[in-house]
């Protein structure tokens, strides 16, 4: 037999078995499973005592809460948005979506995208260290009118630098998404510094509001 | 609109200069094979009437592009090939930048895509993924404009696109080629076919990319993002005796979209499927098929380095098809379907899925009383069982010679039934609004008339046709101010009418000019939730000029794009049928030059200019050509076994 025809007389019944697959589809396990973990675990999920540094993971998706993360107590708490919310006793800085405020920090954006970089140069980065500013218009709290541009917005103090860590082109519809992947650095009102790099803004499944930041506090040299 | 009126006159005159007694006197030996001495009139085409018929006698009007006007239209995406020729169809981006079809006021869930007559699964904001339809080992593309479903069901309310596969004649076929552009566009791909008289198989495989391209203007969007594309397709045939042949096919298509810098869109399917054809005798041949197809999406997570799905459409197919003759003059075609519908997706609520169960009968006679007269007429009877819908589809054609005339006249049914995503969306758009479905929804519908003229002369084709489009119950999404969100529902009669006409003159000498022009008036009352977005006239040019010697020949091409402007209204709220505001979307005009040379009958050199006079849109709107300019590129084919 040539080698042509008994080539094909192999590939043939191969193709044909092929041609009957599951119902539901097939090769699925092609595919990775959301981690599920991660689904339900929040707050400071790593912590490394001997470097300072660890990982905050917080559920920032409803437009209605701020998450206040406290560096120095390792702790995380979540308020609904109202006219007599009463912040936490002690934070550092708080997260709207992806909009930031600070407990009266500053912050400055650095040139490095990562932490291990920030700590091996040796120093606290210099600059123009930006404080929050009261707004008006920048924390979203109802998207149901944005069909017909009539957004609601509660006031409040904002940190525009801090809020560069991810940049939302709404000029887009879905918007775009681009982390600038830097480092920020956060002298805290009792003259502490953290640093904080967001590393990601969705969950394993891809949903968008879901923060995971890397940090180091205290950041000393 | 005066540039187009301009360039048909033109064109026109072109078309009358060109002088075809002059070109008898050319050598025979040199122009018969000519590159633009193609005429097609004499293709076999299947899609107008499920079965074979020479073009010239087929019933239905069909548009047919060649393996050789593929190859010389040197494009990558279907889109790009369609566009090329056919005025009227408009490939633009939708949100989200994906792909979205208009073809004379029928968007992407009203045309039918077919490869060699198999339905494409899976789809995104109404439109397939027209990046699996790979042109490489294509034979032929046959296109119908009008209701088609009396013999193709759901979706083939404003037309039907049939890709078939070329099947292999050379006992060894190795094919190699590679076409590189501005813009870092890639396209690598390679075939390799036997043929050994009992056995056959194609084998191909291609890989396409682009890296992102920024606009030069502010637009909707100030990038177009990169993409990889790789496409693989085999197809084995096996004739048992004479009479009986066998075919199977298997595929597999990937796509990755880099939409955001965190992660990226991939697209997948995998497809293959088992034909068996059997010919009792002469007169008769029945036909089954079974096919799969699954079209996956998944995010692909850049940091987490996972690839999780959202999507995934399977869809199993039966299908038988008997002909029986019972002389020359009379044909019958009965068949049936079954279709499995399976759909888990991330705009059902919690990632579910749905599934639904499809089936049909049609029967169609095709009646050829005198030698002047053909009628062909047919029904079909769709049902879909979780809709509990049912649908009976009409047709009956009607064409008449007389000398060099053809005259066609029809009446089509055409309908879509809803979709497993229309009935139950449950999705939040980006935390804007909620989309629903809706269970309560009906099949569109569509009554399609036409009465067309054809002239044919040795070198000359005119065509003109008219028809007139009747659509109900079109399914669009509506504002529903009790559930604060969008909902799928049925909207009023829409109407749609038109002109196609079209001359053709191809010459011996090898000069060849083609003119097509469309004109589209959609009727959309106020107040309904859609407003028109076509472009009310189209056009598109082509002139050329080649030859063919046994070591070397050429081809040099001129093509054009003409769109007219469209002014329309929008509604100034998504949220209110009200207030309305006009809005205007420029016109412009697109060319590409081109030269393919071919050395040996195994070497094609390919190069081209695209968007020949630079046209940048001053703004990029979503019906805006995403270009940034004039643009070259160069590709290679290399038929290895000819050598």
């Amino acid at each position: 037999m040539k080698p042509v025809i008994l080539f094909i007389r192999l590939i043939m019944p191969g193709i044909l078995f092929l041609s009957f697959p599951a119902c539901n589809g097939i090769l699925g396990n092609i595919y990775d499973e959301p981690l599920a973990e991660e689904k339900n675990e929040f707050g400071f999920i790593e912590t490394d005592e001997v470097n300072n540094s660890g990982t905050v993971y917080i559920d920032a998706t409803s437009y209605t809460r701020w998450t206040y993360i406290d560096f120095h107590a390792l702790t995380v708490d979540s308020l609904e948005i109202s006219e007599d919310m009463r912040e936490p006793e002690h934070w550092d800085i708080a997260i709207h979506r992806y909009d930031v405020k600070t407990n009266g920090a500053s912050v400055l954006e650095t040139g490095f995208t990562g932490l291990s970089t920030l700590k091996a140069s040796g120093e606290i980065p210099k600059g123009d260290y930006v404080s929050d500013e009261w707004t008006t218009n920048k924390i979203v709290v109802d998207m149901s009118g944005m069909m017909d541009g009539k957004l609601k917005y509660a006031e409040s103090y904002y940190n525009r630098e801090l809020s560069k860590w991810l940049f939302v082109d709404t000029s887009t519809m879905p918007p775009g998404y681009n982390p600038s992947n830097k480092v920020y650095i956060i002298r805290l009102k009792d003259n502490t510094v953290a640093a904080v790099r967001l590393r990601n803004f969705m969950n394993a499944s891809g949903v968008k509001g879901y923060m995971t930041i890397d940090y180091i506090y205290p950041f000393e040299v | 609109m005066q540039k187009i009126l301009v360039t048909v006159f033109l064109l026109i005159g072109c078309c009358f200069l060109i002088n075809p007694v002059s070109a008898q006197s050319i050598d025979t030996r040199t122009y018969s094979d000519s590159a633009a001495y193609d005429t097609m009139l004499d293709e076999i085409v299947v899609t107008g009437t499920r079965s074979p018929k020479i073009l010239k006698n087929s019933p239905v009007i069909t548009k047919v592009f060649t393996e050789n006007e593929i190859r010389k239209v040197d494009v990558t995406h279907i889109g790009e090939l369609l566009q090329s020729e056919l005025p009227g169809i408009e490939f633009t981006y939708s949100m989200n930048q994906q792909v979205s079809l208009n073809m004379q006021g029928f968007g992407g869930n009203s045309v039918l895509f077919l490869v060699d007559g198999e339905r494409i699964a899976g789809e995104t904001l109404e439109n397939i993924d027209y990046s699996r339809l790979n042109l490489d080992n294509v034979q032929r593309i046959e296109i119908i404009k009008g209701a088609a479903s009396s013999l193709y069901g759901s979706n083939a309310v404003g037309g039907v696109v049939n890709i078939i596969s070329k099947i292999p004649v050379e006992p060894l076929h190795v094919n190699f080629n590679t076409r590189l552009a501005t813009n870092n566009e890639q396209r690598h791909g390679g075939s390799i076919s036997i043929n050994t008289g009992r056995l056959s198989s194609a084998t191909n495989v291609q890989y396409v990319s682009a890296g992102d391209l920024k606009m030069k203007n502010e637009g909707v969007y100030s990038k177009v993002y990169g993409n990889r594309t790789l496409n693989v397709k085999e197809r084995l045939q096996y004739n048992l005796g004479d009479n009986f042949k066998l075919t199977g096919r298997g595929g597999y298509f990937f796509r990755e979209r880099d939409s955001q810098v965190s992660s990226k869109d991939r697209y997948r399917s995998f497809n293959g499927g088992a034909k068996g054809e059997y010919a009792f005798h002469q007169k008769s041949n029945l036909e089954l098929a079974y096919s799969f197809d699954q079209y996956d999406k998944s995010s692909f997570l850049v940091e987490d380095r996972l690839d999780v799905r959202n999507y995934s459409n399977v869809q199993h197919n039966l299908k038988g098809l008997y002909n029986y003759s019972f002389d020359s003059k009379n044909i019958l075609t009965v068949g049936g379907d079954y279709m499995r519908d399976y759909l888990m997706s991330y705009q059902f609520k919690d990632n579910a899925s749905y599934l639904q169960h499809v089936a049909d009968i049609f029967a169609q006679y095709d009646w050829t009383p005198t030698k002047k007269l053909n009628i062909i007429s047919g029904l079909r009877y769709d049902y879909f069982s979780d809709a509990d819908i049912s649908h009976v589809s009409p047709k009956i054609g009607l064409m008449f010679k007389q000398g060099r005339f053809n005259f066609r006249s029809s009446y089509a049914g055409g309908f879509r039934a809803p979709t497993l995503k229309e009935m139950y969306m449950s999705f939040d758009m980006a935390s804007v609004f909620m989309i629903y479905g809706n269970r309560d929804l009906k099949a569109e519908s569509s009554h399609n008339f036409s009465l067309s003229g054809e002239y044919t002369s040795q070198y000359y084709n005119f065509s003109l046709t008219g028809y007139h489009n009747i659509v109900d119950n079109r399914i669009t999404t509506i504002w529903n101010t009790e559930l604060k969100g969008m909902q799928y529902m049925n909207i009023a009669k829409i109407n749609i009418t038109g002109i196609d006409a079209n001359a053709s003159v191809r010459l011996p000498s090898g000069i060849g000019a083609r003119l097509s022009y469309a004109f589209t008036h959609e009727k959309i009352e106020k107040g309904q939730p859609l407003l028109s977005q076509t472009r009310p006239h189209a056009a598109t040019a082509r002139i050329e000029y080649g030859k063919t010697w046994r070591k070397y020949g050429f081809n040099i091409a001129l093509n054009g794009r003409l769109l007219s402007k469209l002014t329309t209204y929008e509604y100034t709220s998504l949220t209110s049928y009200e207030e309305m505001e006009e809005v205007t979307y420029p016109g412009y005009t697109i060319w590409k030059l081109s030269l393919m040379q071919t050395f040996r009958q195994g070497i094609n050199l390919i190069v081209g200019i695209d968007n020949l006079f630079n046209y940048v849109p001053d703004y990029y709107y979503s019906n805006s050509p995403y270009t940034t300019g004039t643009t070259f590129s160069a590709g290679v084919s290399i038929d290895i076994s000819r050598f």
